[in-house]
């Protein structure tokens, strides 16, 4: 599957659902939007530090929304030849309704002034042949490097395609996208010893950026398995923890995202809410949302629902600017129209959230974060459940340290619990450097204070 | 279907496997006095497996035409021929089965056609709207009805030949309260594989809102329990968890392989006398477990697997592949979630078998500890290590159930859990038929057991 080839296919998908929307509209069912998701992916899987298998996958999803009289209904189908029935079918299920609301209602079309087709041509040729070697690659370094590393599983994959957007109001966007990536799971066993799961991965648009990528996730991989092998059960203690990028990101930040969602808000659940411009964070922190940056993966012109992305500043120096919105959450917040942030793709109904998480980098050294006197838990990762409305969360730490006196001890069987809006008020610290996670978010690293640390041994 | 499949594999030779699978999942949301999302999903497509030169090629196609199969069996050749050079561990012959041939229809599938969307949408608004007049402390009182209808059909080279369906509904009540600036959630979710009356058999749809409602409100009045190793009264919920994550995930073949913690112990002691273990593809003590299945995605009859019997570790749980690596017959545990997904070796019902005392004996009978009930999510790890979370911690002192608490994580080492079980009620239930279970791909399970005393760490203040 060559660029040529998926253009073809935009092209024609363009025309046909374009004659749908003007069919549907000719018989009565007035608003109609179709989002359409082309896939074409080969893989390759390892599993027990062998290859396991390959696979070549092509799909194209539709999710097809029917507004009418205030209610919505919504379908989601792979199948082409039918999709003018699905379109009946939705405009059914939004006649079955009988709550309607008549701030429902699809967005007029909008220009969009960024355009982001991440299709570079270097990922045109490549197949699964390329794939099989990467993996080839891969099982060497582990042979060679982290014989100790069991690969439990991984992935390398190659998938081009497209996302397509029509509706009856106008509205008409799409962009190309081609990916290379990969993702590998495992764990250090040595004898009778077994370590925590691990995992990383990477991704580029481009053979070479993939390939550096690649290599640097592994090699992180292969140390955190190693890392976590020798593990020890600690005693509990209060104090500091230490967030590296992906814990930052995964567990910590998502819950206080989650409670700008415009549909939270509006449901009262969130924390957040008639907080705009008031602080509600530590100085240290700042957040904007920026999908339109070219050089991040991900990047995006358009959002779920066709209108056009754009940076937007979310919190500075802990003051917070900015709730996340659709178009019908944004009606509902009494808004003229949405910030360009409705999520999802053609399987789901639009959500509400950011595109690209960005957080500014602090003027602390990351390895003064390494040498601090008395102990800091390290957290590579934490294990665990989160609630949205309260903000708790609490887990166990996978493939962490406790950092004491310059030294790394490796435990295991250990728990955090917290608040996750209590915890924006308590970083301590966020350093220079951090990471591009996902090749579209930048992250650093936070140090928090006030933690209760719970450990399985006696004090 | 059957016949399309067989007509496409008449001139094969080795190993071809294809798995036709149309799945439609209805889901209706209400919440805040209005059907808030009403969705349908239907995905439809051939999946094609294929074992050549000893390596795996998988391939898949949404066009249920012959030339696109038959395509589609041709580029699945093509990748394992690929792939072969480099497999150093080849796949050896797949063993004989006790494939399943003929119609397999599920219980249940015609009440889920004769009832109408419009009920759908009354009942889910109905329950909302009475649940949000519980109490003024409730913020916002979410409330959905899903349901999963698949049908499929395997035909292998080498003897399966069936098509089956099933049908799983789920109903769901999440609830938020507020009072003073604090919030709390609860939820409470049922699922089965069976109609309507299934559903609800066990609970009504009022019951299931009020329980989900009542536990919002009531943790707005609670706090952390104190952090440590406790000792603690699983619900059959919390059992349900405990052992899916804890024991089923080490013991599943691909797993063991891999290295996990269970890897060499068959024939050990892993758990107390008390403790008997089972993955099973039907649906023991009552009918509608979740992941009931009446055959499995390699054709297979599913088997009822004893995992631990009095403590011994006996089997893993196994495909085709493993099970010819480790000498055993297969399980039936062989799932794929879509069509376009390889089979993986995954649990179905997971279950303790029940013991001999009853609940009100186990908690007079404790003198420090904590009643755990409300399944929330869990995971498990290759050292054993598994953490699940839950709703409500009840203190028990001096054999008696005293204050709530909020639920948090819980954790410990599988098989050190399992040896401190020191009482087993005689009550049983299926608690963990709604959502899913997650490894690489999601799957509909179900699990569930008696109550169960032992020992646990349990985070907290």
């Amino acid at each position: 599957m060559d660029r040529l080839s998926i253009e073809k296919r935009l092209d024609g998908q363009k025309e046909l659902l374009s004659g749908l929307v003007k069919k549907a509209k000719s018989n009565g069912i007035d608003q109609v939007e179709i989002y359409s998701s082309y896939g074409y992916s080969e893989d390759v899987s390892l599993e027990k530090n062998d290859l396991n298998n390959c696979t070549a996958t092509e799909e194209n999803m539709f999710g097809i929304r029917v507004i009418a009289e205030g209610n919505q209904g919504f379908i989601i189908s792979n199948h082409i030849p039918s999709l003018y029935q699905s379109i009946e079918e939705a405009y059914s299920l939004a006649k079955s309704q009988s709550t309607p609301d008549f701030d429902l209602g699809l967005p007029e079309p909008e220009s969009i002034p960024n355009h982001f087709n991440q299709y570079d041509l270097s990922l045109d040729t490549m197949g699964i042949e390329d794939l099989v070697a990467t993996a080839k690659e891969a099982l060497g370094w582990r042979n060679d490097l982290y014989s100790k590393v069991n690969i439990d599983s991984g992935d390398f994959s190659l998938s081009k395609g497209y996302k397509l957007i029509v509706s009856s109001k106008g509205v008409m966007a799409h962009e190309l996208g081609a990916e290379l990536s990969a993702s590998v799971m495992g764990m250090g066993v040595d004898g009778d010893l077994v370590g925590s799961f691990d995992y990383d991965s990477a991704s580029g648009f481009n053979k070479d950026q993939f390939h550096t990528l690649w290599k640097k996730a592994f090699t992180n991989f292969g140390d955190k398995c190693m890392g976590a092998l020798y593990a020890k059960p600690i005693s509990g203690f209060q104090g500091k923890v230490l967030l590296p990028p992906e814990a930052v990101y995964s567990f910590f930040l998502g819950l206080f995202i989650g409670s700008l969602n415009g549909t939270s808000l509006r449901k009262g659940k969130s924390k957040m809410a008639g907080k705009l411009e008031e602080k509600v964070a530590s100085s240290l922190l700042s957040i904007w949302d920026d999908p339109t940056n070219e050089r991040f993966m991900g990047s995006t012109g358009f959002d779920r629902e066709g209108l056009p992305t754009s940076k937007k500043p979310i919190l500075t120096e802990g003051v917070l600017h900015t709730y996340f919105y659709n178009t019908y959450e944004a009606k509902k917040a009494g808004l003229i129209k949405s910030n360009g942030c409705a999520t999802g793709g053609a399987q789901s109904l639009p959500g509400c959230g950011p595109k690209q998480l960005q957080i500014a980098p602090g003027s602390s050294s990351k390895e003064e974060f390494f040498k601090l006197p008395g102990k800091t838990l390290f957290v590579n990762r934490i294990s665990g459940t989160k609630d949205g409305a309260s903000g708790d969360f609490s887990g166990v730490i996978k493939g962490g340290y406790v950092l004491e006196n310059g030294e790394k001890i490796p435990v295991r069987e250990v728990q955090i619990v917290g608040n996750a809006f209590d915890t924006l008020n308590q970083i301590e610290a966020i350093s220079k450097e951090g990471e591009l996670l996902g090749e579209s978010s930048f992250v650093p690293y936070m140090l928090l204070d006030g933690f209760t640390i719970t450990g399985v041994t006696e004090n | 279907m059957r016949n399309l499949l067989k007509e496409c594999l008449a001139e094969e030779s080795g190993f071809v496997e294809l798995r036709y699978h149309h799945k439609e999942s209805r889901s209706f949301h209400a919440e805040r006095g209005r059907v808030e999302s009403t969705a349908l999903r239907k995905r439809t497509g051939i999946g094609v497996r294929v074992l050549e030169a000893g390596t795996w090629g998988f391939a898949s196609t949404s066009e249920i035409t012959k030339s696109s199969i038959q395509n589609a069996i041709q580029v699945a050749k093509k990748a394992a021929r690929l792939s072969s050079a480099l497999r150093k561990d080849k796949i050896p012959n797949l063993p004989k089965a006790n494939f399943a041939i003929g119609d397999f229809i599920g219980k249940g599938i015609e009440d889920f056609r004769t009832r109408t969307v419009e009920e759908k949408l009354k009942l889910v608004l109905d329950i909302q709207n009475a649940a949000a007049k519980q109490s003024a402390k409730l913020q916002s009182v979410g409330c959905g009805y899903s349901e999963i209808y698949e049908e499929k059909a395997i035909v292998t080279t080498d003897g399966a030949d069936s098509f089956f369906s099933m049908v799983r509904p789920e109903f769901r009540v999440s609830a938020v309260a507020k009072e003073d600036g604090k919030m709390e959630s609860g939820s409470h979710s049922i699922g089965v594989t069976g109609g309507w009356d299934c559903l609800f058999r066990s609970q009504s749809a009022t019951e299931i809102s009020e329980e989900a409602c009542k536990t919002a409100v009531d943790l707005l009045s609670s706090v952390l329990p104190d952090g440590g190793l406790s000792t603690v009264i699983l619900s059959p919920s919390i059992v349900g968890l405990l052992v899916h994550e804890a024991i089923g995930h080490t013991v599943e073949a691909d797993f063991v392989l891999s290295g996990s913690v269970a890897q060499g112990k068959i024939g050990q002691r892993v758990g107390s006398d008390l403790v008997t273990l089972c993955d099973s593809g039907f649906s023991e003590y009552y009918e509608g477990a979740g992941g009931s299945i009446p055959v499995d995605d390699e054709g297979l009859l599913p088997t009822n697997t004893v995992i631990i019997k009095n403590g011994i570790l006996t089997s893993y749980l196994h495909n085709r592949e493993t099970a010819e690596r480790f000498g055993v017959a297969p399980t039936g545990s062989a799932r794929a979630w879509e069509y376009g997904d390889v089979p993986l070796i995954r649990m179905r019902n997971t279950f303790l078998v029940p013991g001999d005392s009853s609940l009100e004996e186990m908690i007079a009978n404790t003198k420090d500890g904590y009643y755990l009930d409300g399944a929330k999510n869990g995971q498990a790890d290759a050292t054993g290590e598994f953490m699940f979370a839950v709703q409500k911690a009840y203190r028990i002192q001096n054999g008696k159930i005293t204050d709530l608490l909020k639920g948090v994580t819980v954790s410990g080492l599988a098989f050190d859990v399992l040896q401190n079980v020191d009482m087993v009620s005689k009550e049983f239930k299926w608690d963990l038929g709604s959502g899913h279970c997650g490894k690489g791909q999601p799957a509909k399970v179900d699990a569930g057991g008696p109550y169960v005393r032992t020992k646990v760490l349990l985070g907290g203040k």
